[in-house]
Order: C-alpha cells, then sequence, then structure tokens
C-alpha cells in the first residue's frame, strides 16, 4: 500500500518515528503491508467514527519491532483519508524530555509548553486545512493580552492566533480541543507514538530542583486527559503505540497493569501513582501479533524486491532463510535479514 | 557570542553546559541554575529570551541576596482552570500548610538543601580561596607553611614529582 505524499499528508507534516522514518527514506516511495492487525484497527476506527471518544481508546501493544508504529500510521492516514481531523504526536518523548520550553502558569497550575503547542497548531492547520474551513468557534474564548475571540468565529482565526502568538498557543490549543470535542460534523483522531512516555517521570526539573510530574506539563497532562476519558471527543477516537526504542522511558507499572501486559508478575510492594492509575483508566488494549504471517512477509519481500533493495538473486530460497531467521519479526526481517544482504 | 559578568558565553552551546564557563559553577550546579530560571536541557543561548538573560545576570551577580524559590501550587487531576483574569476571588487559593518551626530550611545560615543560595563565583570565590590560605598562614599551620615553601600541601610524595605544587603553590595563590 503507498502512501500518498501530498503536502498536506499527516506524515509529512507532522514527521516520523526515527526507525520508521529511515526506512521510508531507503524505499524510494513510502509503502507499508496490510495486516490483519490494520484491518482490525480500520475496523475499530471506522466504529469509532460514529461515537464518543471515551468509547474508543485503544493502545497498540507488542514487543520490539512488531509494527505498532506502522500499524499507527496506516490508522492515521486512513482517518486522514476519510476525512477525519487528525492530530498526530510521532515523537511523544519530546514532550517530557526537558527538549522544549516551559514556563509555570498560576491561573492553570500546570508548566505550559507554549513552543511545542504552537507548533502542533501550526501542523494540525496545514494538514487539515480544508475540513475546518466548516467550523465555527463554538464558545467566547478569552486570551489574555489579546482581543477575546468571538463566538461565532472561523476555528482557522483562533488557530492562526495560537500558531502566531507562542504564549497564547496552549490556551488556544485547549480551547480548539474542546470545540473539536462538542462539534459533531468530522470524527477526531488523536495519535500517539511513544504513549508510555506521557505516564513515565519527566526530565524537567522545577526552581527548586525537584522532579515535574508529567500531569503537571501542559501537553502530557492535555493527551492525558483524552487518554483517560476525562476529556472527550462527540464523535473521535484516541489511538496509542508503545515503544521500546528509548529505554529511559519504558512502559511504568500503572499503564502495565492498566492494559493487562504484566501478567501479574509485578511485585505489589512497588510504589503506584494513584494519579496515573485515574489516568490510565479504560484504555483498550490491542495487541498487534509478534510475527508476520507468511503472505505478509512475502508481499513485504515484493515491495523491497520491486525497490531494487535486495542485490542477491531474490527468489523463495532467500524468502524462507530470511524469514526464518527474524522468526517472522517485522523489523528483524527487513533490517537483519533484506538490508543486510546489500551489505554482503 | 554573549557576554555574561565578563565571561564569554558561545551562542551555539547549550546553556546548561555554557553556564560552566563561569569559574566556581559545575555541570551540577548550572544545572540547578538553569531549573531556577525554567530553562530546558536543550535550550542553547541564542535561544534565551532577553528576560531569562537578565535574571540569569542579576542572579549571578549576587547569589546569596537572590529571592528564594516559593513553592507553588500543582493541579491535581481533577483540578479545572477557569477562564479569564486570576483574582482572589475566581481562583480558590490552595490551602499550603503553615510553616510552624519558625524558620524555613532555606533561611537558615546554611542554606539548607539548597546549594544555589551558598553559591560563590568568579571573583568572590577567588577571594574565599585567598582568604582560607592567608589563614592558615597566619595560624602558622603545616598547610600554611607548604602554601609558602611553595611544596604540596596534602601529604603528597616530594622525592620525585610534585612539578604542579612547585609551580603553583603560594600565598598570594588567585
Amino acid at each position: 500500500m503507498k502512501f500518498p505524499m501530498s503536502e498536506t499528508n499527516p506524515m509529512k507534516v507532522y514527521g516520523l518515528p526515527k526507525t520508521v522514518a529511515t526506512e521510508f527514506r531507503l524505499l524510494s516511495k513510502p509503502c507499508s503491508v496490510i495486516r490483519d492487525v490494520t484491518l482490525k484497527v480500520l475496523g475499530k476506527l471506522d466504529a469509532a467514527s460514529k461515537k464518543s471518544s471515551f468509547h474508543s481508546r485503544m493502545v497498540l501493544t507488542g514487543s520490539s519491532g512488531c509494527g505498532k508504529s506502522y500499524t499507527l500510521i496506516q490508522g492515521v492516514e486512513y482517518a486522514a483519508a476519510n476525512n477525519w481531523l487528525v492530530f498526530y504526536f510521532p515523537y511523544v518523548i519530546n514532550t517530557v524530555n526537558s527538549s522544549t520550553s516551559y514556563i509555570y502558569d498560576p491561573r492553570t497550575r500546570t508548566y505550559l509548553q507554549p513552543a511545542y503547542a504552537s507548533q502542533t497548531l501550526q501542523n494540525f492547520v496545514t494538514v487539515n486545512s480544508q475540513l475546518i474551513q466548516k467550523l465555527k468557534v463554538s464558545d467566547d474564548v478569552p486570551i489574555e493580552g489579546r482581543a477575546t475571540i468571538p463566538k461565532g468565529a472561523p476555528l482557522a482565526d483562533l488557530i492562526a492566533v495560537g500558531a502566531k502568538d507562542q504564549n497564547s498557543a496552549p490556551v488556544v490549543l485547549s480551547a480548539l480541543l474542546e470545540i473539536l470535542g462538542k462539534q459533531t460534523e468530522y470524527p477526531v483522531l488523536l495519535a500517539i507514538d511513544d504513549f508510555q512516555a506521557l505516564y513515565c517521570k519527566t526530565s524537567y526539573k522545577d526552581p527548586r530542583f525537584s522532579m515535574i510530574k508529567s500531569y503537571h506539563l501542559s501537553m502530557p497532562r492535555l493527551l492525558l486527559e483524552y487518554a483517560s476519558g476525562k476529556k472527550s471527543f462527540a464523535r473521535g477516537a484516541v489511538l496509542g503505540a508503545l515503544s521500546t526504542a528509548n529505554t529511559t522511558f519504558s512502559v511504568p507499572v500503572e499503564l502495565q497493569e492498566s492494559l493487562k501486559l504484566n501478567h501479574g508478575t509485578t511485585s505489589p510492594y512497588i510504589k503506584r501513582s494513584q494519579e496515573l492509575i485515574s489516568y490510565a483508566e479504560g484504555l483498550t488494549n490491542v495487541p498487534v501479533p509478534e510475527t508476520l504471517g507468511v503472505p505478509e512477509a512475502a508481499s513485504l519481500f515484493d515491495v523491497w524486491m520491486k525497490d531494487k533493495a535486495i542485490s542477491h538473486d531474490s527468489g523463495d530460497e532467500l524468502f524462507m532463510s530470511k524469514y526464518s531467521e527474524a522468526g517472522g519479526n517485522p523489523r528483524d526481517f527487513v533490517w537483519k535479514g533484506l538490508l543486510v544482504t546489500m551489505a554482503s | 557570542m554573549v557576554y555574561v559578568l565578563g565571561v564569554l558565553l558561545p551562542e551555539n552551546q547549550l546553556t546548561r553546559f555554557a553556564l560552566t564557563h563561569f569559574y566556581g559553577i559545575g555541570h551540577k550546579t548550572a544545572h540547578r541554575v538553569c531549573a531556577r530560571f525554567q530553562i530546558h536541557d536543550r535550550c542553547r543561548v541564542k535561544d534565551l529570551t532577553p528576560t531569562q538573560l537578565t535574571s540569569i545576570t542579576a542572579f549571578l551577580s549576587s547569589p546569596s541576596t537572590a529571592q528564594p524559590v516559593q513553592r507553588v501550587p500543582l493541579a491535581s487531576p481533577t483540578f479545572g482552570p477557569k477562564l479569564g483574569p486570576i483574582t482572589p476571588d475566581t481562583q480558590s487559593t490552595p490551602t499550603l500548610k503553615p510553616n510552624t518551626s519558625g524558620s524555613t530550611s532555606l533561611t537558615n545560615a546554611k542554606g539548607g538543601n539548597d546549594p544555589l543560595r551558598n553559591l560563590k563565583i568568579e571573583t568572590e570565590l577567588r577571594r574565599e580561596i585567598r582568604e582560607n590560605i592567608s589563614h592558615q598562614r597566619m595560624i602558622g599551620s603545616y598547610v600554611g607553611r607548604r602554601h609558602a615553601m611553595g611544596l604540596p600541601v596534602r601529604g603528597q610524595n616530594t622525592q620525585n614529582n610534585a612539578k604542579t605544587a612547585k609551580k603553583l603553590n603560594r600565598i598570594d595563590r588567585w
């Protein structure tokens, strides 16, 4: 399945996770393979488009390299093609690893992240410009230091304020999500890769040099509120994908227990945060199969073969040998199986 | 290139490491100074706002007289901020526990848990070192005599080596 790389494609505008980005750079045209789990996720998105996002909060789980990020991207592309309003966060670790500016706000009693919020608004308006033309602001939005955006104003005006002025971007972003939550014209997809980072200890320090919790930072708090169902969209879904790439931000106990990943092996003596448990309530686990089926692996092999990435005389023997060496794991099959043939 | 208190900070360097150019600030203190002024780890010196730069300069010019950092109220998961300007009526002020012990940890003489209260840099630090050495000499201690002779102070061997001590140790060091 080829991805259409238009100017408003979510992958192009929002960016991609590192491993996926490298693979797409190697391929002449970005493609992915449709698997059973893809069809399952797309079916869930179809069902979610008719009901509130409170009932459709899904997290893709699985071992390293099994295809969680790819399945998430396929979901994002499907939603974008079916007139959903799409928010995609390919590397949400950037909100918790102290790489964006932060400032305390006494009104919300949280640390705002103006630069990240402003960038998110700019990306959103680029991807969804066609769809938001019809939408209007449903309530007056007062913004500090600026004129209030009145009820009935075009939504693009509200977003433009936040995209231009970083200081008002966090207020505008949370107001935008509330407005999108009330409207029923288009369903809204909130797609988050590295989902576990929202529940981890952050690298941010407050002025007294103690760690800032993730729900005291504006961006993670906003995403956690929609992921936990405390706020919801009238039509839409929240789709997350765990990631095993960064060991500093590994899946914490509260999330493991909510998604039932630990099979009862975590010690009851480990301290669990009550706040994070409340933010992890009601998440549905969508397991991504550990191995590719043989037909799926064959189509993946075809993609790389047609791209002339494999220098050997490619045939069934090479395919079966690389497939068995990788044990069916998609990332190992491509990186340690197929691409290694280029080196030899 | 930005000059702060006479020290040149390279523009493209991360602020957290650029601050170590000050005599008396190492990596840990630099990290604490950045946290004090809400400067994130990946912020480069060229990305600092003028306000942040002035506040760092003001702080480093005299760290001991800087205002101690107050605890700020943080939102619980169920907190819902109200839109509009903050007034005492619209926001319920959280009841922070009153300090019954008399002096807070940040106001006691040793600075409590805040290393930045007793921070000395550049000329102040060099003056303190000079005073310590001259004090040792004045009381006639072994340490003072070794500084005066330009020999190792901390019991190192002098049969061989001791070259750094012979080059650098003196009463009017710094």
